[in-house]
């Protein structure tokens, strides 16, 4: 018998600002929505493991959608006139936008690296509308990766943008995924991680905003302790100053959590998702 | 703490030289470069993905296009099998936020070649003295 996995993959059109968006997204399980956005420069893919667990589908309807721009979610009218700048309104709108779209009732947003830091604005901006924010990797405040080499004519986008983030993994984390997510990322389009890291370096700076968030909804926060982008105490600083959150630091695991090593993910991953009721 | 002298960097060479992955991602990585470790520095010479020439008498006339510069404290921690959070890796330790790793020059190179470099770094924590 063949083996076949219990994911499927849909295309949807999502209406935005003017644009009709066709979006990508897999889904798998029944329950409370749980939406996975991918990390910078990548797409749904990185996803896999969530969305083939049994345990996590008996509860959740577990949806991975790629960004416009990302995995096979194409991009814009007109994307080519203008240097790609991923900004935190445009990035929490457009997610709330799919999952209306979607028909989502109250869903839960867990989201890394990126995926992370927008929970922040999430929670700020549509407070009424999520249920439980999970940011993992995340922080108020991300310096130091809107860089030029990163999309460069002379320098190979794929191979740069993937070996960029390599360090980012914990060296525990099984070699083969860490290489999976490695491949991942050397897929992206010309610009797009780059175009990513404009939100997660310069645009996201939640530094004065933390305080204004209501605590409506709870946010859990989850950091690797080999993320040196996001680091622990980064991830520790900004959840002081977030009402009803949480912080869960993971230990032998990096800034790709449900990528590099899945099986030490979901030791932390399940006791947050059994307190979403 | 590994010694970081010649015989370490010749060893370093060696396995680089016999490693099929480093000559398959190098095969276009032709560049010298400066590595500093502490009280040691070398220019490294890759030819091709191999590391053909190293030379440990540096001085005012010695060219190379980039150069990585730490104490050799921090160089420790890379090198150990399994090296602790933030220095696993030359983006890492050079990011913004941690400063720990210097890296100066035609930088554009080193990006080209990053791939292929990283995984000739990466082999030095497989060196036994």
């Amino acid at each position: 018998m063949a083996k076949i996995e219990p994911v499927n993959g849909h295309y949807i059109y999502v209406p935005f600002e003017g644009e009709e968006y066709r979006i990508f997204y897999e889904e798998s399980g029944k329950g409370i929505p749980l939406v996975c956005l991918h990390t910078a420069g990548t797409d749904s893919r990185e996803w896999r493991h969530q969305l083939n667990d049994k345990e996590i589908a008996e509860r959740f309807h577990v949806i991975a959608l790629d960004l416009p721009r990302h995995g096979k979610s194409i991009p814009p009218k007109g994307w080519w006139k203008e240097e790609y700048k991923l900004t935190a309104q445009f990035y929490s709108d457009f997610v709330t936008a799919f999952c209306r779209e979607l028909g989502l009732e109250r869903p839960v947003v867990m989201g890394s690296s990126m995926g992370g830091n927008i929970c922040l604005h999430l929670a700020l901006r549509y407070s009424d509308y999520y249920r439980a924010l999970i940011a993992i990797e995340a922080c108020d405040y991300s310096p130091g990766w809107w860089l030029d080499w990163l999309w460069h004519a002379q320098i190979h986008g794929g191979e740069a943008c993937a070996t960029a983030i390599n360090g980012l993994m914990a060296p525990q984390s099984p070699f083969e995924y860490r290489q999976e997510t490695w491949w991942y990322y050397s897929q992206g389009g010309p610009g797009v991680f780059k175009g990513d890291l404009y939100f997660y370096s310069v645009d996201h700076d939640f530094r004065e905003d933390c305080e204004k968030i209501s605590g409506k909804i709870p946010i859990y926060f989850m950091t690797g302790v080999y993320d040196f982008a996001c680091t622990p105490e980064m991830t520790q600083k900004t959840a002081k100053k977030v009402r009803n959150s949480e912080c869960i630091i993971m230990e032998e695991i990096g800034h790709f959590p449900m990528s590099e090593n899945p099986v030490t993910f979901r030791k932390y991953l399940m006791p947050v998702l059994a307190k979403i009721k | 703490m590994p010694a970081f002298d010649v015989r370490w960097i010749e060893r370093w060479q060696n396995m680089v030289n016999q490693d099929s992955v480093a000559r398959l991602l190098g095969r276009h990585f032709t560049a010298d470069v400066m590595l500093e470790m502490g009280p040691h520095a070398y220019v490294v010479s890759f030819e091709r993905g191999a590391i053909g020439r190293i030379q440990h008498e540096i001085g005012a006339e010695s060219c190379y296009q980039f150069a990585l510069r730490a104490p050799a404290e921090t160089w420790a921690k890379f090198v150990q099998p399994i090296p602790p959070p933030m220095y696993n890796d030359i983006i890492a330790m050079s990011h913004t936020l941690h400063g720990r790793l210097k890296i100066e020059g035609d930088v554009k190179v080193m990006w080209q070649n990053l791939r292929a470099f990283a995984w000739d770094l990466d082999l030095m924590r497989a060196i036994r003295e």
